[in-house]
C-alpha cells in the first residue's frame, strides 16, 4: 500500500509540476527609455540609423544599396565614365529603387524623434540628438525626392490602429519635398556640433550644410532645365514631378549660402593644395581616396569600413587581372575613352584634350579599327601618348604599361606584323627575330590585363581602374574584404557646387563671381595646373566630370541637368587599343580608337528621370510619368 | 527473413511478439515451476525415456519462440521453444506432443522413431491480433479508426542504406520521401506525410523532433514505425499539424541470450553523371561563341585543328573516384529472466565518399540498451538508453565547390603547372584538385554526440482491475562540435622564361581556424492514468489521461582566429589579431493535457474521442493554450451477420475521422515589445571600431497564435480470401487557417514599419492514398506484393496582399483559390529556322528586339498577339518542383532457404529546372555539358557566309550574348516524373546441423542492389530526377548513388 501511495504522490508531483515553465522571456530585448538615456545607448541606435543612410558608397550598385555581388554594375557604368568588362546592360526601371527601405529609415528615425522630449538628458545631448534626427530625415527625403520626385512626407511616427486608410498620405509636390529637405538641413546645421568628441564620424554642422548644398543644387537644376525633357501626365500637372522655372534662382542661392557657410568657416581646405609638379599632384590626388582618414582638411564626411565588421568589394572587383591575387572576377570597371578624352593637357589648358592617334583629319571620330594606310603616331612605350595629361587622369586610371602594386600592367590589343598584317584581338604567338610576341602582350593569361574577353576579367576599353584602390595590400580573397573608406562629402565638391550655382544663376552678391572663379581654379591648381581658366558652365561641368569621376556624381549631374536622354541615344562608348607595331625596329606602340568589343549601344529613356513608385495599388499614390 | 538478431521472433506482426513475450514469461513461470515440483518423479522415469529435439516455425518458415510443448500423456512434462524456435524434451517412446501457441492452431505430433522434429504451425486467423502503436498507447489494428500506416522491422531492413529514410522510401502508403543528395553524412531526405510538410517524430513515446536525428537512427534497432496520417495526430497537439511518425525500438525477451551479428559491405556509384565537353568539342564551341556574335574567331583555323587533336584533361577523374565503399557492422544481444529482459546493440557505419582524396566521409557509432524490469507483480519498469557518436569530414571548400571545379574546369587546362605535380595550376575559377584535399586546403569536421534516456514505471493498481498508473521521465542531450580549418595554399602559373618559373598565387589567404559548439538538452515528463474494461462482454472501454511537459535549452558558441603563419590546426597557435567570437542561447517549453477514450461495441462499432490541451511558451500568456480534439469512428461491416454469407470477404471496415491539429508558427516572443539589442545595422563611427547597432522595436502582435489544421479522412479496409488480398483506401482533406502573413503588403508602403506576423492566410491539401497487398504460399514457395500510392495537391485559399491594379494583375499575380504548385512560363513554339524567320517573328528581346536571336534559338507563343513576347505572354504551364504523387511496389518471395525482395518506387507530377552549368551554354564561361555540342553552327566557322547546320540546341554563345533562349519554357523546365528500382535483395539462409553444433542458430548471406534502374525524361536522367537542384539550382549537389552490397547475418 505504501508503494501505491508513493506512486500516486510521485504522479501528483509531475501533474502539478511547475506552472511557470512556460513563462520564458526573450534574451535580446531592451526598454526604449533606458536605451536613449545613455549616450552609448543612443550610439547603438544611431549605428542602426546611419547604416541605413542612402550613402552611395562602394557597395552601391544598380540593384541598390548593399547590392550583392552578382553583376557588379555601378552607376559610372551608365555614364560615359566606364563600361563593365562583361555586361552591356543599361539602366532599367527595376534599378535604383529605394522606397520601402527609405520609409523604414524614416519610421526608425521618427521613433527616436518621438522619444527625445521624454528623455532626461543634458541640453547638449538633446540638441545633438535633434540635429542628428533632422540630418537623417533630410538625407532620407533628399534621396527619395531625387529618385521619385515629390513623395509623401511622414514627419511623425504613424501608429497602426487597424485601418490602413488612416496611414495613407498623398505625395507632396516635388518643390515642397525639396523645401522639406532644405528645412531639415537647416535644423540639423543649427543643432549639430562642429565636431564630435573623439572625431566620431557622425553628422556635424558642416555635413548638414554639405548635404544642403548638394540637395539645393539638384533642385535648382531641375527647375532650370526641367523643360529639356518635357513630361506629361497627372504627376506633372499636380506638380508631383518638376519644379517651376521661377524657383531656379532661389535654389541656386540656397546652394550658394550653404557652400559659403562651409567655405567661410575655414574648417576645410583642399588636401595638399600646392603640389610641386604633376607627378606629385597625381599621387596626392590618389592618396586622398586611398587614405581619406589622413585628409581631414578636405574630407567632410566619411563612411568607413572595418573588419571584423564589413568591407566592400572594390579591391577584388576593380583590380586589374594581373594584381587580382587569385580572385576570379577582377577588372570589372573599365574607364572609357570618352572620359580619358575629357582630361585637359597641360599643353593646352582650358579644354579637353582628346587622344590623337594619327594626323588623319577624322582621327577623333574614326572608330573603324586599324587601317594599314593610316599614319599612326608611334610611341616607345604604351603610356607615352598620355604624357602631359592632367595629373588626375594618372591618379584615377591605370594606363597601359604603368606600374600598379609593383607590377607592370600590360594592356595590349594586338600587334602589327612586319609585313603590315594586323593581328588584333586574336591570333597565335608570333615569333620574329628570335623573339615571341603575343596578341595580349604576354604568354600567360595571368600575365596581362587587357582585351581578352574571357570571363570579363580583362579591361575592354584599354584602361584599368585605380581611384579608391589600396595600393599596397595584396587583394584579399573573399567578398567584402576591401577596407578603403568612402568619402561622402568633400570640400572640392562644395567648391564645384558653389561654382556651378554662381555661374548658372549669374549670382553677384558677396563677390560671388570672383569667389567662384577662384574656387574652380583652386581645384585645378591642386591638379598641378598653373593657367587659370574662366568661369563658364562648360568648364565647371568638365571639372566636375574629371575631379569627381567615379564618385557617383556624373550620373546624377546628367539626371538633374536633364542631359541624359540627349547624350545617351543609342550611344556607343569607346576603347583605345594599344598595339605593338613590328613594322619598325625596335618595335613601337601605336594606338587605335575603336569600338568596345561585344558591347551594345545604350539609350536613356526620359521616363527614367524618375523611378516608378512601387506599391501603387495599396498606397493610392499617383504614379510617375510613363510607368 | 533473418537479417537481424531479432528476426527469430520477428514473426508476422507486433502483436505476435508482444504475445510471445507475455506467453513466454507466463508459461515459463507456471510450467517450469510445475516441472520442478515433480522433479523427483521425472528423475525416476528418466531411465527409459528418449530425448527429442525439434524446431517450430510458422508457414513462412519463421521460427516461433515461446510455443508450449507438452507430452500428451504426462501433462506435467513440458517445455517452451527458445528464440530460435527449437526445443528439447525428454518423453516416453511413442509419446504424442501437443504444441500450442497463441494465434496458431494447436497441433498434435507423434514422436515415433524420429528424434528430430520439424513442426509447422498454422495461423489461427480468428485469434490473430495485430497491435499498432498509436499516440500514447497501442491498439489492435482491427479496431483502429484513424488512418495509420505501420511498417515492421523486417520490411524496413529489406533495404540497406546509411539513412533510415532510404529504408522506408516507397514502402509506406502516404509517406512521401525524397532523397535530396547522396552526400555521406547529409541526412536531408525530405520526409513528409501526404504532402503536409515536416512531421513530428516520436521515439519510444517521447517527442524527439528532427528529421535529421530520425534519419540517423540505426535501422537495426527499430522494431516498428507507425505513421499517423490523419487528425488522429491531434493527440500530439501543437506540433502535429503535419502528422506524426512514431518509432518503437526493440525490446528484450526472456530466454537464453541470443547474439546477432550483421555486416554489410557496399560499393556505391553515382546513379548517372552528365558528360562535359571534351577538348575538341570545347574548342569548336568556344570558337563558335565568338564567331556567332561577329567577333574574330577565338582560334585560328590551324590552332582549332591542333586543339582538336590534343587529349582532354579529365577533371572529374582527377577529383572523383568511380566508386566509394561503405561498411556496416551491427551486433546485438537479447535475452532475459523473470525479473529482467534486455536488448542491447552496437552499430558501426562508415561511408567513404566518392572523393579521390577520401576526405569527404562519414562515420557513425550507435548503441542502445533497452531494459525491461518486473519489479513486483504490479510494478514494471523500463529503462531505455541510446547514444550516437558520428563524425562528418569534408574538405574546407565543401563538396559544392569541389564538384563545381570538377565540372567546369576547362578540358584544355592542365591540372598542374608545367605538369609538375608539386604545383597545382591556377584555373579559370578554381582548381578542384587541391580543394579536394584536406591537408592542402583545410577541412570542416562536424561531430555529433546524441544521448537519449528514459525511465518509465507502470503500476497496475491492484484494487481496480484495468487501472494503471504510469510515469515517465526522459532526458536527451545533443552536442555538435564543428571545427573548420581554411588553409592557405598556392596555385601556380608557369613561365619558362621568368626567374621564378612557378609563380605562386595564394588562395584561402589568410588561413583561418574556427570552432563552433552547440549543446542542447530536452527534459520530458509524462504521467499517465490508464483504464480499460469490458462490460457485459460487449462494451469495451479504454481511457487514457496524460500530462506531459517538455523543456528545451541550448547554448551555442563560436570562435575564430586567423593565422599570420600557419603552424598547426590549433586555435592557440593562430594569431590573436582579428579573432571573432559569438554566442547565443535558446530555450523553449511546452505543457499538455491529453485524453483519449475508446469505445467498442462487440468490436464491431468503434468510436474514439481524443483531445490535447496544449500550452506553448512562444505566445502571449492569454493566447498560449489551445484545445485540439479529434473524433473518429469505425464500422466493421464484415462482422455483421448479413456479411457472413460472403465468405470471400474476410475483413471490411469503414473509417471516418475529423479533428483539429495545431502547428507552432512564427518567431517566439512576438508579443514582447522593446528594442532588440541585436539585429540593427552596424556602423564605423570610429576608425577601426565597428558598432553593432540596436534594432528598432517591431510592432507587437499580442494575438499571434498557432495555426490550425482541420483534417478529415474517410477510408475503408478490405480483406479478401482470408486476408490474403488486402486493400486500404483513404481520402483526405486538410484545411489550414491562420497561416502567418504580414499585413504590410496591404498597408501603404510609406508606413515603414515591420508589421508583425498575423494569422491571416489559409490553404488546403486534398488527396488520397491506398495500398493493395497480396500474400500467399504454394508449397514451400511463399510470395507477396504490396503496392501503395499517394496523390495530393495543395491549394491556396486566402493569401494576404494589396489590391490588384488590373484584371491582368489579378490573373497574373492572384493566388486565392488556386493551386499553389504551378509555375508560369513561355509556351515553347519551336526553333528559328533562319534569319528570315527571326526577322518576321514577334520581338522577344526587350528593347533590343530580335537583334540577339540566331537561327536555332527558341521562340514562343505570342499569347496576346501583340507582336512582342514579354511578361504578358507567360501562362501557367508547369507543376512546380514538388512531386504530387508518390508510389511504391514491394515484391517478396521465398523458397526454402532463398528469399528475394524488390522495391520499386516513383514520384510524379513535378518539374526540375537547373540553372547555370547544366542549363546554360558556357555558364561561367567555363566548360559546358557535352550535350550542347549538338547545336546550330556554321558549316565553316571561318566563312561568315557559309550555311547554318541545324542542331538540337541553339547556336553557341555566352549567356549575355544570347536572346530569349533561356526564358522559362518546356525546353528547360522538364517533367521529372520517374520510376526506379530502389532496391533488390537476395538472401539465402543456411540452417544445417554443422552450424547448429557450432552453436550457430542461423546464417544468412544476402546481397542488395540499390537505385539500379531509373526510367524518366532523358534530359533529366543524368542529374537524377529525385535529387533536388541544390544551391542556386546549379545541380552541384553530391550525386545520388546506386550501390551493390554484400552481407551476412548470423545468430549464435
Amino acid at each position: 500500500m505504501k508503494r501505491i501511495q508513493l506512486s500516486i504522490i510521485l504522479l501528483m508531483i509531475i501533474f502539478t509540476g511547475c506552472e511557470n515553465i512556460l513563462d520564458l522571456r526573450p534574451k535580446d530585448k531592451l526598454d526604449g527609455i533606458a536605451m536613449f538615456s545613455d549616450p552609448e545607448g543612443v550610439k547603438l541606435y544611431m549605428a542602426n540609423l546611419y547604416s541605413q543612410l542612402p550613402i552611395e558608397d562602394f557597395n552601391y550598385r544598380r540593384d541598390g544599396f548593399n547590392g550583392w555581388i552578382g553583376e557588379n554594375m555601378y552607376l559610372s557604368m551608365f555614364t560615359e565614365e566606364a563600361t563593365h568588362s562583361e555586361y552591356s546592360a543599361f539602366l532599367d526601371p527595376n534599378n535604383l529603387l529605394w522606397w520601402e527601405d527609405g520609409y523604414s529609415l524614416i519610421r526608425d528615425v521618427n521613433l527616436l524623434d518621438n522619444v527625445i522630449p521624454t528623455l532626461n538628458v543634458s541640453d547638449q545631448q538633446r540638441n545633438s540628438m535633434i540635429g542628428e534626427v533632422a540630418f537623417i530625415k533630410a538625407y532620407a527625403y533628399y534621396y527619395l525626392v531625387k529618385l521619385y520626385g515629390g513623395v509623401p512626407i511622414i514627419d511623425e511616427l504613424q501608429e497602426y490602429t487597424g485601418d490602413a486608410d488612416d496611414l495613407k498620405v498623398p505625395r507632396s509636390t516635388e518643390k515642397d519635398t525639396w523645401d522639406y529637405v532644405l528645412r531639415q538641413c537647416d535644423i540639423a546645421a543649427r543643432n549639430l556640433p562642429s565636431v564630435w568628441a573623439g572625431g566620431e564620424r557622425r553628422a556635424t554642422k558642416w555635413v548638414a550644410y554639405a548635404l544642403k548644398s548638394r540637395a539645393a543644387l539638384h533642385a535648382a537644376s531641375i527647375a532650370k532645365y526641367g523643360e529639356r525633357a518635357a513630361m506629361s501626365g497627372e504627376a506633372v500637372t499636380k506638380l508631383l514631378v518638376g519644379i517651376d522655372k521661377s524657383y531656379a534662382d532661389y535654389y541656386y542661392e540656397e546652394t550658394i549660402k550653404a557652400c559659403r557657410a562651409i567655405m567661410d568657416s575655414s574648417s576645410f581646405t583642399l588636401y595638399k593644395e600646392n603640389p610641386a609638379n604633376a607627378n606629385e599632384a597625381a599621387e596626392n590626388y590618389r592618396k586622398l581616396f586611398e587614405f581619406p582618414q589622413n585628409a581631414t582638411d578636405e574630407v567632410i564626411f566619411i563612411k568607413g569600413y572595418t573588419l571584423p565588421g564589413s568591407g566592400h568589394d572594390n579591391e577584388t572587383t576593380f583590380n586589374p587581372a594581373q594584381t587580382a591575387n587569385g580572385w576570379p572576377h577582377p577588372g570589372r570597371m573599365c574607364p572609357n575613352l570618352e572620359l580619358i578624352d575629357q582630361y585637359e593637357s597641360y599643353t593646352y589648358p582650358g579644354s579637353s584634350a582628346p587622344i590623337q592617334t594619327s594626323t588623319a583629319p577624322n582621327d577623333l571620330t574614326d572608330y573603324s579599327g586599324f587601317n594599314v594606310n593610316k599614319a599612326y603616331h608611334r610611341y616607345d612605350n604604351p603610356y607615352e601618348i598620355f604624357k602631359n595629361k592632367d595629373a588626375r587622369l594618372w591618379g584615377t586610371v591605370i594606363l597601359p604599361g604603368t606600374q600598379w602594386k609593383g607590377v607592370d600592367i600590360i594592356i595590349q590589343a594586338g600587334l602589327i606584323k612586319p609585313d603590315g598584317t594586323a593581328q588584333i584581338l586574336t591570333g597565335d604567338p608570333f615569333t620574329y627575330n628570335g623573339k615571341t610576341y603575343y596578341t595580349y602582350g604576354a604568354a600567360n593569361n595571368t600575365g596581362y590585363s587587357g582585351f581578352n574577353l574571357e570571363r570579363g576579367n580583362y579591361t575592354r576599353t584599354g584602361f584599368g581602374f585605380k581611384k579608391f584602390l589600396d595600393s599596397a595590400t595584396p587583394v584579399v580573397y573573399g567578398y567584402r574584404q576591401g577596407l578603403v573608406d568612402y568619402i561622402d562629402f568633400r570640400f572640392a565638391e562644395i567648391l564645384l557646387n558653389y561654382a556651378e550655382a554662381v555661374v548658372e544663376s549669374n549670382y553677384m552678391k558677396d563677390d560671388a563671381q570672383n569667389q567662384a572663379y577662384i574656387a574652380l581654379n583652386r581645384i585645378r591648381h591642386r591638379a598641378a595646373h598653373t593657367v587659370n581658366i574662366p568661369l563658364t558652365i562648360q568648364n565647371v561641368q568638365r571639372e566636375r566630370l574629371v575631379e569627381l569621376a567615379f564618385e557617383n556624381k556624373r550620373f546624377w549631374d546628367l539626371i538633374r541637368r536633364r542631359e541624359f536622354h540627349t547624350l545617351f541615344h543609342s550611344k556607343k562608348r569607346h576603347a583605345l587599343q594599344p598595339i605593338l607595331d613590328l613594322r619598325v625596329t625596335p618595335a613601337k606602340y601605336i594606338f587605335v580608337r575603336s569600338e568596345i568589343q561585344n558591347s551594345w549601344p545604350a539609350t536613356f529613356y526620359e521616363q527614367q528621370y524618375y523611378r516608378p513608385i512601387p506599391g501603387i495599388g495599396s498606397n493610392d499614390l499617383i504614379q510617375n510619368p510613363q510607368y | 527473413m533473418k537479417n537481424t538478431l531479432n528476426c527469430k521472433f520477428l514473426l508476422k506482426g507486433f502483436s505476435k511478439r508482444i504475445m510471445a513475450i507475455t506467453v513466454f514469461l507466463l508459461a515459463q513461470y507456471f510450467i517450469v515451476n510445475a516441472v520442478n515440483l515433480e522433479n523427483e518423479n521425472v528423475e525416476k522415469q528418466r531411465q527409459d525415456k528418449i530425448t527429442v529435439s525439434g524446431s517450430i516455425t510458422d508457414v513462412h518458415g519463421e521460427p516461433i519462440m515461446g510455443a508450449t510443448i507438452v507430452e500428451k500423456e504426462i501433462s506435467s512434462n513440458g517445455t517452451l521453444s527458445n528464440l530460435a524456435g527449437s526445443f528439447t524434451i525428454t518423453v516416453s517412446p511413442n509419446a504424442t506432443l501437443i504444441i500450442s501457441y497463441v494465434g496458431y492452431n494447436t497441433k498434435e505430433v507423434l514422436v515415433g522413431q524420429s528424434k528430430s522434429l520439424k513442426i509447422i504451425l498454422d495461423e489461427n486467423v480468428e485469434l490473430l491480433k495485430e497491435l499498432v502503436v498509436v499516440g500514447y498507447g497501442t491498439q489492435d489494428k482491427k479496431t483502429l479508426t484513424g488512418s495509420i500506416s505501420s511498417i515492421e522491422s523486417r520490411d524496413i531492413l529489406t533495404t540497406t542504406h546509411s539513412s533510415l529514410a532510404q529504408n522506408l522510401q516507397g514502402k509506406v502508403s502516404g509517406l512521401q520521401i525524397r532523397q535530396n543528395t547522396g552526400e555521406p553524412g547529409d541526412f536531408n531526405s525530405s520526409i513528409n506525410i501526404r504532402g503536409f510538410g515536416s512531421p513530428l517524430y516520436i521515439i519510444d513515446g517521447v517527442p524527439r523532433d528532427g528529421s535529421d536525428a530520425f534519419q540517423r537512427l540505426n535501422p537495426q534497432d527499430i522494431e516498428n514505425i507507425s505513421v499517423i496520417k490523419d487528425a488522429a495526430a491531434a493527440i500530439y497537439g501543437l506540433r502535429a499539424g503535419n502528422g506524426v511518425i512514431i518509432v518503437t525500438t526493440k525490446k528484450g525477451a526472456k530466454g537464453k541470450t541470443v547474439f546477432n551479428y550483421n555486416t554489410v559491405y557496399g560499393i556505391q556509384q553515382p546513379t548517372d553523371m552528365p558528360q562535359m565537353a571534351n577538348r575538341a568539342q570545347f574548342a569548336e564551341m568556344r570558337n563558335d561563341a565568338d564567331v556567332n556574335i561577329g567577333l574574330n574567331p577565338f582560334y585560328t583555323r590551324e590552332e582549332l585543328e591542333r586543339q582538336k587533336s590534343l587529349p582532354s584533361t579529365d577533371w572529374y577523374g582527377a577529383v572523383m573516384n568511380k566508386s566509394a565503399q561503405q561498411l556496416q557492422h551491427n551486433i546485438s544481444a537479447n535475452g532475459g529472466t523473470d525479473a529482467i529482459s534486455y536488448f542491447v546493440s552496437f552499430g558501426y557505419l562508415y561511408d567513404k565518399g566518392l572523393l579521390k582524396s577520401g576526405d569527404l566521409n562519414y562515420e557513425k557509432y550507435t548503441f542502445r540498451t533497452n531494459i525491461n524490469l518486473n519489479l513486483t507483480p504490479n510494478l514494471k519498469g523500463e529503462i531505455n538508453l541510446s547514444g550516437r557518436f558520428d563524425t562528418k569530414n569534408e574538405p574546407s571548400a565543401g563538396y559544392f565547390s569541389v564538384f563545381y571545379g570538377a565540372r567546369t574546369s576547362l578540358p584544355n587546362s592542365p591540372i598542374y603547372a608545367n605538369d609538375n605535380i608539386e604545383y597545382p595550376a591556377i584555373q579559370g575559377y578554381l582548381n578542384p584538385v587541391p580543394l579536394s584535399y584536406s591537408d592542402v586546403s583545410g577541412y570542416n569536421q562536424t561531430r555529433n554526440k546524441a544521448f537519449q534516456s528514459s525511465a518509465t514505471f507502470t503500476y497496475a493498481v491492484p484494487f481496480l482491475k484495468g487501472l494503471q498508473l504510469k510515469g515517465s521521465a526522459s532526458y536527451d542531450n545533443n552536442m555538435t562540435m564543428g571545427k573548420s580549418l581554411i588553409k592557405k595554399y598556392n596555385l601556380y602559373s608557369y613561365d619558362p622564361n621568368a626567374a621564378t618559373q612557378y609563380i605562386p598565387i595564394p588562395k584561402n589567404s589568410p588561413s583561418k581556424i574556427s570552432n563552433s559548439n552547440y549543446d542542447g538538452y530536452t527534459v520530458t515528463l509524462q504521467g499517465y492514468l490508464i483504464y480499460n474494461t469490458l462490460i457485459a462482454e460487449r462494451h469495451k472501454i479504454d481511457a487514457t489521461l496524460v500530462y506531459e511537459q517538455q523543456q528545451y535549452k541550448d547554448r551555442n558558441s563560436f570562435l575564430m582566429r586567423e593565422y599570420s603563419f600557419y603552424t598547426n590546426d590549433q586555435i592557440n597557435q593562430a594569431s590573436e589579431n582579428n579573432q571573432r567570437t559569438g554566442g547565443v542561447e535558446f530555450e523553449s517549453a511546452s505543457k499538455s493535457y491529453i485524453g483519449k477514450f475508446n469505445y467498442a461495441y462487440k468490436d464491431k462499432y468503434l468510436l474514439e474521442y481524443a483531445f490535447r490541451y496544449d500550452g506553448s511558451y512562444r505566445y502571449n500568456p492569454e493566447k498560449r493554450w489551445g484545445f485540439f480534439p479529434v473524433v473518429s469512428a469505425g464500422w466493421r461491416i464484415a462482422e455483421e451477420n448479413f456479411m457472413k454469407e460472403l465468405s470471400f470477404i474476410s475483413n471490411l471496415k469503414l473509417r471516418l475521422s475529423y479533428g483539429k491539429v495545431g502547428e507552432d508558427a512564427g518567431a517566439p516572443f512576438q508579443y514582447v515589445p522593446g528594442f532588440s539589442t541585436t539585429g540593427g545595422g552596424n556602423y564605423e563611427f570610429v576608425d577601426g571600431i565597428w558598432t553593432a547597432g540596436a534594432a528598432a522595436p517591431s510592432i507587437v502582435n499580442p494575438d499571434l497564435t498557432w495555426f490550425t489544421s482541420t483534417i478529415q479522412n474517410v477510408g475503408f479496409d478490405l480483406g479478401l480470401i482470408q486476408n490474403k488480398l488486402n486493400f486500404e483506401f483513404d481520402l483526405y482533406q486538410r484545411d489550414r487557417e491562420g497561416l502567418l502573413a504580414r499585413r504590410l503588403i496591404s498597408l501603404p508602403n510609406t508606413f515603414g514599419g515591420q508589421l508583425p506576423d498575423e494569422n491571416l492566410n489559409s490553404d488546403q491539401v486534398r488527396g488520397f492514398d491506398f495500398s493493395i497487398s497480396y500474400n500467399d504460399k504454394i508449397g514451400e514457395f511463399s510470395y507477396g506484393a504490396k503496392f501503395n500510392f499517394n496523390y495530393a495537391r495543395t491549394k491556396n485559399k486566402y493569401i494576404e496582399r494589396g489590391p490588384f491594379l488590373s484584371s491582368m494583375d489579378k490573373w497574373r499575380n492572384g493566388f486565392n483559390d488556386r493551386w499553389s504548385d504551378i509555375v508560369w512560363g513561355y509556351e515553347y513554339a519551336g526553333q528559328f529556322n533562319g534569319h528570315e524567320e527571326i526577322q518576321y517573328a514577334p520581338l522577344q528581346g526587350g528593347i533590343l528586339g530580335n537583334t540577339k536571336e540566331l537561327p536555332g534559338d527558341f521562340y514562343y507563343v505570342d499569347q496576346n498577339e501583340d507582336g512582342v513576347i514579354d511578361g504578358n505572354d507567360v501562362v501557367p504551364l508547369f507543376f512546380n518542383g514538388t512531386p504530387k504523387l508518390y508510389y511504391g511496389l514491394s515484391l517478396q518471395a521465398s523458397w526454402k532457404g532463398f528469399d528475394i525482395n524488390a522495391q520499386l518506387q516513383g514520384a510524379g507530377n513535378y518539374t526540375l529546372r537547373f540553372r547555370e552549368l547544366y542549363a546554360e551554354v558556357f555558364a561561367f564561361k567555363l566548360n559546358t555539358p557535352a550535350y550542347f555540342y549538338d547545336r546550330w553552327h556554321k558549316a565553316d566557322p571561318y566563312d561568315p557566309n557559309s550555311e547554318w547546320i541545324a542542331g538540337k540546341w541553339p547556336a553557341t554563345r555566352f549567356v549575355e550574348n544570347s536572346g530569349a533562349m533561356y526564358n522559362e519554357s518546356s525546353v528547360w523546365r522538364r517533367d521529372a516524373s520517374y520510376i526506379r528500382l530502389k532496391s533488390i535483395e537476395l538472401g539465402y539462409t543456411f540452417s544445417n546441423k554443422a552450424l547448429k553444433k557450432a552453436g550457430i542458430g542461423d546464417l544468412r548471406v544476402f546481397s542488395t542492389i540499390h537505385n539500379i534502374l531509373t526510367i524518366c525524361d532523358p534530359f533529366v536522367k543524368p542529374f537524377d530526377p529525385e535529387k533536388i537542384e541544390g544551391l542556386a539550382s546549379t545541380g552541384f549537389t553530391y550525386p545520388l548513388t546506386k550501390s551493390f552490397n554484400l552481407g551476412f547475418n548470423i545468430n549464435f
